[in-house]
C-alpha cells in the first residue's frame, strides 16, 4: 500500500512518461518508435490507473488497466502486421513518406 | 367451405408461385438450370393442385354457400374513421375459375418454356419472373379488397414488363416493354381514381340502407372490401353521374389491361417477349383481366347502364378493328395478338352487355386454344431459327406434322367451326342479339368479326403450314421435342373437347359454366344479366354465326390455300384501295399517337429544359458552390501524414481538458 502523500507524484509521473510518449509520436520518422512511444502513452495511462486504484482503495482501476494492456498487444500485433507488410513492398519505413490518405 | 380454410388455401395458392419466383430468383444462378426447371415448374403444379382442391370444394359446398371470403391478416389500420385494408381473399365461382385457368394453363406453359429456354442464359431470371406473374395474377383474382386487387393489378403489369423486356439487349423489346407498362399505369391510375370516389363517397354515407343485407355492417364504410363495397353500392345512386364515372374508370382500367381500344397498341408489341410469355401473359390470361374485372364489379356497373353501354360498344369496335388489323400482319405472332385483341374484345362486350357467364365461357375456351395457337407458333418459331414472318414459311405441314394439326385444332377453335370458340363465341353473339345498346346493330358488327375470324384464322394457317417451303429454314424445319410436343398437344386435346364437354347435348344455349357462374351473378346487390334468347332464336343466331364462320374459312381456304381466288382485283377498285394500306398499317394508330401524344410531350420537355436549365442551375450551382469553396479551405489540413493528424489530436484533447478544468472552476 502507497502512502497517500505518493499520488501526486504517481500522476505527475504518469503525465511525464504520456506527454513524453506524445512528443515521440509526433516527431519521430521511424514507425518502430513511433509505435514504442505509443506503448509508453498506454502504459502511462496504466500507471494513472493503477494509482488512482489505489488511491481510491478500488479494484476496478487495475482491471481496467488490464483490458489497456490486452488492446495493447493486439493494437501492435496488427500495427506490426502492417509494417511488415508496408516494408515488404519494398518502402521505407519512414510515416511521412506514407502520405496515401491524402486522397 | 369455413373461412380458415379458405384463408389456407388461397394462402397455398399465393404462396407456391411467390415461393417459386424467390427460389428460381436467389439461388437460380447458383444451383443451375435443373434446379429452376424443377422449382419453376413445381411451383405452379403446386398452385394448381391446390387449386383443384379449391375447385372441389366449391362444388360440393351447399347452394348459397360457395362465396367464401376470409382475411388473411390486416394490413393497414389508419384508425377509427379512416381506412382499414386487410388483405382479403375471396373464393368463388368466379375467382375458382380464373384460378384453374391461371394455375393450369400456366402450368402447361411452364413445362412447354422448359424447352423453349432451354439454351437461354437467363433461365432462372425467366421463371422467377413467370412464378411473379403467377402470383400477382392469383392476388388480382383471389383480392376481395380493392386495395390488395390494385396491387395484384400493379404487380400483374409489372411482371408483363419484366417480361416482355426479358431480352433486354433488343432495343425494340426494351420500347416494347415501356410503352406497355405506360399503358397499363393509365389504367392503373384510373382504377385508384375510382377506388378513391368510392371510398369517399361511400364514406359519406349517413346510415346503413334500411334492409337485412348490411345488418352487421359498420354504418358508413371505412374500408375497400368488395363484399361491403357491393352491399352498400345502392347508395351510390343507381344511374347517377358519380356511378357513371367510377364505372367508366373501371372501364379504362380494363381497357389498358385487356388491350380494347383506344389503349390496345402495346399488345402486338409486346410479343417482343419470348412466346411461352405470350402465351400465358398476352392471350391466356393477364390480358382478360379487364374481363374479370368488369365481372367482378357488376353490382355497380348494373347501375350504370351508360357505362355498360360504351364499354360494349368498345368491346365489339376493338373485336372488329382488330380483326381487320390481323387480315394483313405478317408476323405469325402479332397476328395471333391481334386476334387475341379481336376476342377479348367480344369478351369485353359480353361482360358490357351483362351476360357475364358467356364472357367467361369466352374466356375460359380462349385461354385453351389461343395458349395452343401461340405455344405452336412458338414450335415453327423455334423450328425456322427464329424467323418470325409467315412469308419465309409454308410448307411446314409435311415437316411438323403433330404441331401443324394441332395448330388446324387452334384455328378452327377460334374461327369458330366444330371445337371451342363455336360453343362460346356463338353463345355470346347469341346474348347480343337481344341485349346491349341499340339492340341488334352490335350483333351484326359481331357477325362481321365472325367473318374476319375465319378469314385471318386460315390465312395463317395456310401461309404457315400449307403450300411450299418459301425459304431455306422452312425448307429445314423439324419438329420439337417432346417437352414442347405435350402441352401442345394437351391444350388442342382440351379446345377441341372442352366445348362439347361443357354444353353436352346441345351445342346452343345453356352451358355448365353458366351454371356454375350464375350465383356469382345473381347474388344480393343486384343483378344485371342478360335475357338470354330463346331455342328458336339461338338456334337461328347458331346457324347464322356457323355460316358466317364458314364463308371466312372457305374465302381464305380458296385464297391462301388453294390459291384460285385472287382479292387483288377486288382490292384494286377505287373504293377498296385504301383498305390493305390501312390494315398493314395498322390503322396508323401508332402514327396518331406518336403525333398527338409523343411529339408534344418531347416538344414540350424540350422547352422545358430550354427555359428550366438556366433558373435551376443557377441556384443549384450557387449551392454547390459554397459547399465546394468551404470544402477547399479545409482540404489543406488533410495532410495525409499520421503525425499531423495525431497532432490535431493531441491539441484538441489538451484544449478540451483545459475547457473542462475551466467549467469545473468555474462552476465551484
Amino acid at each position: 500500500m502507497l502512502s497517500q502523500s505518493m499520488f501526486p507524484w504517481i500522476l505527475l509521473t504518469a503525465a511525464f512518461l504520456f506527454t513524453l510518449g506524445a512528443l515521440g509520436v509526433l516527431i519521430r520518422r521511424n514507425p518502430l518508435v513511433v509505435f514504442m512511444c505509443i506503448e509508453l502513452m498506454l502504459n502511462a495511462v496504466n500507471l494513472a490507473l493503477v494509482g488512482y486504484s489505489s488511491y481510491l482503495n478500488s479494484e476496478e482501476g487495475q482491471v481496467f488497466a488490464f483490458m489497456v494492456i490486452v488492446v495493447a498487444a493486439a493494437e501492435v500485433v496488427v500495427g506490426l502486421g502492417l509494417l511488415t507488410r508496408v516494408f515488404s513492398i519494398g518502402r521505407e519505413l519512414d510515416v511521412d513518406d506514407l502520405d496515401e490518405m491524402k486522397q | 367451405m369455413n373461412a380458415s380454410t379458405a384463408a389456407l388455401l388461397a394462402g397455398l395458392v399465393l404462396l407456391f408461385p411467390l415461393a417459386g419466383s424467390a427460389l428460381c430468383g436467389l439461388l437460380g444462378p447458383v444451383l443451375g438450370r435443373r434446379f429452376v426447371n424443377l422449382a419453376g415448374t413445381l411451383s405452379i403444379g403446386a398452385a394448381f393442385a391446390v387449386t383443384l382442391v379449391i375447385f372441389v370444394q366449391v362444388l360440393g359446398a351447399a347452394s348459397g354457400h360457395q362465396s367464401t371470403t376470409a382475411t388473411l391478416w390486416n394490413w393497414l389500420n389508419l384508425g377509427p374513421g379512416n381506412l382499414n385494408v386487410s388483405v382479403d381473399v375471396t373464393i368463388d365461382q368466379l375467382s375458382v375459375l380464373m384460378l384453374l385457368v391461371i394455375t393450369g394453363v400456366g402450368l402447361l406453359i411452364h413445362v412447354y418454356s422448359v424447352g423453349y429456354m432451354e439454351h437461354d442464359p437467363g433461365v432462372a431470371r425467366f421463371f422467377s419472373y413467370m412464378n411473379l406473374f403467377i402470383f400477382s395474377m392469383a392476388l388480382l383474382v383471389l383480392a376481395a379488397n380493392m386495395i390488395i386487387l390494385i396491387i395484384g393489378w400493379a404487380a400483374v403489369a409489372l411482371s408483363s414488363y419484366l417480361l416482355i423486356g426479358f431480352w433486354y439487349e433488343r432495343e425494340s423489346a426494351v420500347l416494347a416493354a415501356r410503352k406497355a407498362f405506360i399503358t397499363q399505369v393509365i389504367g392503373d391510375v384510373a382504377l385508384v381514381i375510382a377506388a378513391i370516389l368510392i371510398f369517399v363517397n361511400l364514406r359519406a354515407v349517413p346510415a346503413c340502407p334500411s334492409n337485412e343485407k348490411c345488418a352487421g355492417l359498420p354504418q358508413a364504410l371505412h374500408t375497400l372490401s368488395l363484399p361491403q363495397i357491393f352491399a352498400h353500392a345502392g347508395s351510390l345512386g343507381a344511374g347517377s353521374p358519380l356511378i357513371t364515372l367510377i364505372c367508366i374508370l373501371l372501364a379504362v382500367g380494363a381497357f389498358a389491361k385487356s388491350a380494347q381500344f383506344p389503349l390496345h397498341t402495346w399488345l402486338p408489341d409486346a410479343m417482343e417477349g419470348p412466346t411461352p410469355v405470350s402465351a400465358l401473359i398476352h392471350a391466356a390470361t393477364m390480358v382478360t383481366a379487364g374481363v374479370y374485372l368488369i365481372a367482378r364489379f357488376h353490382v355497380l356497373f348494373a347501375l350504370a347502364p351508360i357505362a355498360s353501354g360504351m364499354v360494349a360498344c368498345v368491346g365489339m369496335g376493338t373485336a372488329v378493328m382488330a380483326g381487320f388489323i390481323a387480315l394483313s400482319q405478317v408476323d405469325i405472332k402479332r397476328v395471333i395478338a391481334y386476334s387475341t385483341m379481336s376476342q377479348i374484345g367480344l369478351m369485353i362486350f359480353a361482360v358490357g352487355i351483362g351476360a357475364y357467364a358467356a364472357g367467361m365461357y369466352q374466356f375460359l375456351l380462349h385461354a385453351f386454344f389461343k395458349a395452343l395457337l401461340f405455344l405452336a407458333a412458338g414450335n415453327v418459331i423455334h423450328a425456322v431459327h427464329d424467323e418470325q414472318d409467315i412469308r419465309e414459311m409454308g410448307g411446314l405441314d409435311s415437316r411438323m406434322r403433330v404441331t401443324a394439326w394441332c395448330f388446324l385444332v387452334g384455328s378452327l377453335a377460334l374461327a369458330g367451326f366444330l371445337f371451342a370458340g363455336m360453343f362460346s363465341k356463338e353463345n355470346l353473339l347469341g346474348f347480343g342479339m337481344i341485349n346491349g345498346p341499340g339492340a341488334p346493330t352490335l350483333y351484326i358488327v359481331g357477325i362481321v368479326v365472325n367473318v374476319l375470324t375465319g378469314l385471318y384464322a386460315f390465312r395463317l394457317y395456310g401461309t404457315t403450314f400449307r403450300g411450299e417451303p418459301r425459304s431455306e429454314a422452312a425448307r429445314n424445319a423439324h419438329e420439337s421435342k417432346a417437352v414442347m410436343l405435350w402441352p401442345v398437344v394437351i391444350l388442342a386435346g382440351l379446345s377441341a373437347l372442352a366445348g362439347w364437354i361443357l354444353q353436352w347435348p346441345v351445342a346452343f344455349g345453356p352451358h355448365l359454366i353458366d351454371a356454375f357462374l350464375n350465383p356469382v351473378f345473381t347474388s344480393p346487390g343486384g343483378s344485371h344479366i342478360a335475357k338470354a334468347p330463346g331455342l328458336g332464336l339461338g338456334v337461328i343466331g347458331f346457324v347464322i354465326g356457323l355460316t358466317c364462320s364458314l364463308i371466312g374459312i372457305g374465302i381464305a381456304l380458296r385464297i391462301w390455300v388453294r390459291h384460285d381466288l385472287d382479292p387483288s382485283h377486288v382490292l384494286a377498285r377505287p373504293g377498296f384501295r385504301l383498305l390493305p394500306r390501312l390494315s398493314f398499317n395498322k390503322l396508323y394508330f401508332d402514327e396518331i399517337y406518336d403525333a398527338l401524344l409523343v411529339r408534344p410531350t418531347r416538344a414540350l420537355a424540350r422547352g422545358l429544359r430550354r427555359v428550366g436549365d438556366p433558373v435551376m442551375d443557377s441556384w443549384i450551382k450557387g449551392v454547390s458552390g459554397v459547399a465546394t469553396d468551404f470544402s477547399s479551405a479545409f482540404r489543406t489540413i488533410q495532410t495525409g501524414l499520421i503525425r499531423d493528424y495525431a497532432s490535431y489530436m493531441v491539441l484538441f484533447v489538451v484544449i478540451f481538458t483545459i475547457a473542462v478544468m475551466l467549467a469545473a472552476g468555474l462552476a465551484k
